[in-house]
């Protein structure tokens, strides 16, 4: 039982983080770009939203199947307070601080029409920190002695450091026509 | 009989240009305890006449403006370009002043609103009246705040002073009371006069010296306004109605005579291109719109042809009620009557026998 | 935000920039300053909302409309910029 929980908790962790990056490549995608026509902007908003929870989903499964399993020491509590595990303080701290990020991140965009926006987007934003800090708390911990599990790993860190260079780089008109007016005289 | 009633008997209207019932704007101050900003920055092109009222009616413009805040919290600020001699007027007598960026879409209410909250002078999005107090677009808190324009709280002082019954004495029942008109460009005696609504217009520029008979177009409203030709002029009546046909309104009380020996389309082109860079930025519709007519019309003046023309319109057609505020609706008002007026002289232009038409190319599309 | 002791106008015709119409009752607003232009209102709500040619949209028919309630709430969710409000 205590070995299907650990591989569980593995799996379930693999997931989390395909899903992330996959997330995250989504929501960059939105706000990098606009297009004028089709449905591109629709079904990849949706998706972000929709695999978020499918995300949140693997991601408490992996919370509970690695808190369950006896095999190394990490309670609950380290679960949601980061860098108070008995086992490998540090990397479980990490995930435990990505997953508190995303609690925030989440609870802030189901309460969106509630908050003041620049709040709302100050927090969304907090996904950059969130995501690196979960791919290396996955390098360190469950991927040792699994080349695929690493592969996996190590692509998704590629893919997403991909899209957010793109991001960096990438601007579309709106926001191009929005800074340059900004940068005049208004006040 | 207070304030509130006699600004409802007198049927006061803003003379900033909205033309509000100043009596319910000044009641749902009052209820609110908002603070006020008074709007005398003749933001609109052409416009002296808030600086007029500050020049020679300043202490009947101060007790206008206690009268709408009558509660102790209730500040008043004197809104009115940075640099000019209105601002040093009101800085000198001792008020408080906001100074704002001379942008076309600055002295806008909401503009002035979101400045005195140390904000950007830009207009704001307007979910409900901010005499109730709202929120900027950052979420930040708007205290209640009331604008109003500078003639029309001289003008509630006035109410004050002389009874309602004096302020209907002129004027029309629909549109009572004396209004101030800025006369400018082609006349001999430009400058501020004091009329109303229903007077004939060859009356109301005969006191600027008269349309001289070689005079072809005159602008009404500014760069939110329309044009009308100089037959149209002499026939004209000043009232809402009367501008109304030709697509005009009272506004802010602004009449320039076009000059006969400029090209009017060169006119056009000079303001179109004025009002592409004044865009707030906020609005996709404004800040991509107004760039695209100006560059149309630019075009249809320099190389006409039916395709142009047609983009033009359906553009100008597109831009209006699609901001948070109504300057993109003045300037494709602008426009249109623009191409109303001048359609026989974009013949010349075809024709290539404006003996103008040469100065257009040097004039920079945006 | 504090309301005024008796009924009392609007003191302009109040700018939400655009109102429409989404189903029995309920109107469909746009911040104008808000929005960017994603477009995702126009392709949820085809009937009420179309694009201008910048990718911004249009309130087709401000007067009404025959679309469902459910797809106005996923238009408002689906803004990214929460540009999309009812009014």
């Amino acid at each position: 039982m205590n070995e299907i929980l650990w591989y569980s908790s593995r799996a379930t962790g693999i997931a989390s983080i395909v899903l992330l990056t996959a997330v995250l490549a989504l929501g960059m995608v939105t706000s990098g770009r606009r297009r004028t026509q089709g449905d591109r902007a629709t079904v990849v908003m949706a998706l972000h939203r929709w695999l978020s929870l499918g995300m949140l989903t693997f991601l408490l499964a992996h919370i509970a199947t690695a808190v369950a399993e006896t095999y190394v020491s990490i309670d609950l509590v380290s679960a949601l307070v980061p860098f108070t595990s008995g086992y490998a303080t540090v990397w479980v701290g990490l995930g435990t601080l990505a997953c508190d990020l995303l609690l925030a991140i989440g609870v802030t965009s189901w309460f969106r029409p509630r908050i003041k926006e620049p709040t709302w987007k100050a927090v969304h934003l907090l996904s950059y920190a969130m995501w690196p800090i979960a791919v290396v708390h996955g390098l360190a911990l469950g991927t040792s002695g699994e080349p695929v599990l690493r592969g996996i790993t190590v692509l998704c860190g590629a893919v997403g450091l991909g899209f957010a260079g793109w991001r960096v780089v990438t601007s579309h008109q709106d926001r191009d026509r929005r800074e340059a007016v900004l940068a005049q005289e208004w006040s | 009989m207070t304030i509130l009633d006699g600004l409802a008997a007198a049927g006061l209207t803003g003379r900033g240009g909205a033309a509000f019932r100043t009596a319910i704007k000044v009641r749902a101050a009052h209820h609110n305890g908002a603070d006020l900003i008074v709007n005398a920055c003749d933001g609109e092109v052409g416009a002296a006449k808030d600086g007029w009222v500050v020049a020679h009616h300043l202490d009947e413009l101060v007790r206008g403006a206690a009268l709408v805040t009558p509660g102790r919290r209730q500040t008043v600020r004197y809104a009115a370009h940075r640099g000019s001699g209105t601002e040093q007027r009101l800085r000198a007598a001792g008020v408080d002043v906001l100074g704002a960026p001379a942008r076309y879409v600055s002295s806008e209410e909401t503009s002035l609103i979101s400045l005195a909250h140390d904000g950007l002078a830009r207009p704001m999005t307007k979910r409900a009246p901010f005499v109730f107090g709202g929120v900027d677009s950052r979420g930040r808190r708007i205290r209640p705040t009331v604008v109003l324009n500078a003639e029309t709280l001289w003008r509630v002082a006035q109410i004050a002073d002389h009874g309602p019954e004096w302020f209907r004495s002129v004027g029309t029942p629909d549109e009572p009371g004396p209004r101030l008109v800025t006369i400018t460009g082609h006349v001999s005696a430009p400058g501020v006069v004091e009329t109303s609504a229903g007077v004939s217009l060859a009356d109301l520029l005969d006191s600027a010296g008269g349309l001289a008979p070689q005079a072809t177009s005159i602008l009404v409203g500014g760069l939110g306004g329309a044009f009308l030709t100089a037959g149209e002029a002499r026939g004209a009546v000043w009232s809402g109605p009367g501008l109304a046909a030709y697509g005009a309104y009272l506004g802010p009380g602004v009449i320039e005579v076009i000059d006969p020996s400029s090209c009017p389309l060169a006119v056009v082109d000079r303001m179109l291109s004025y009002a592409a860079g004044e865009s707030a930025g906020q609005c996709g519709p404004c800040m991509f719109g107004l760039p695209a007519i100006a560059a149309d019309w630019h075009e249809l003046t320099t190389r006409p042809s039916h395709e142009v023309l047609t983009r033009l319109r359906d553009r100008l057609g597109v831009v209006s009620g699609r901001g948070a505020c109504h300057f993109p609706d003045g300037v494709a008002r602008f426009a249109a009557s623009a191409l109303r007026v001048f359609g026989p002289h974009l013949d010349l232009h075809v024709t290539g026998s404006c003996s103008r038409a040469r100065r257009l190319e040097h004039v920079p599309a945006r | 935000m504090s309301q005024p002791v008796e009924p009392v106008e609007p003191v302009e015709p109040v700018r939400a920039a655009g109102l429409g119409r989404s189903s029995a009752g309920s109107r469909i607003a746009i911040d104008r300053v808000a929005c960017t232009g994603h477009g995702i209102c126009a392709r949820i709500l085809p009937d009420d909302i179309g694009l201008d040619e910048w990718g911004y949209p249009i309130l087709r028919r401000p007067g009404g409309s025959t679309v469902s309630e459910r797809d106005a709430t996923v238009a408002v969710k689906l803004c990214p910029a929460r540009a999309l409000f009812r009014a």
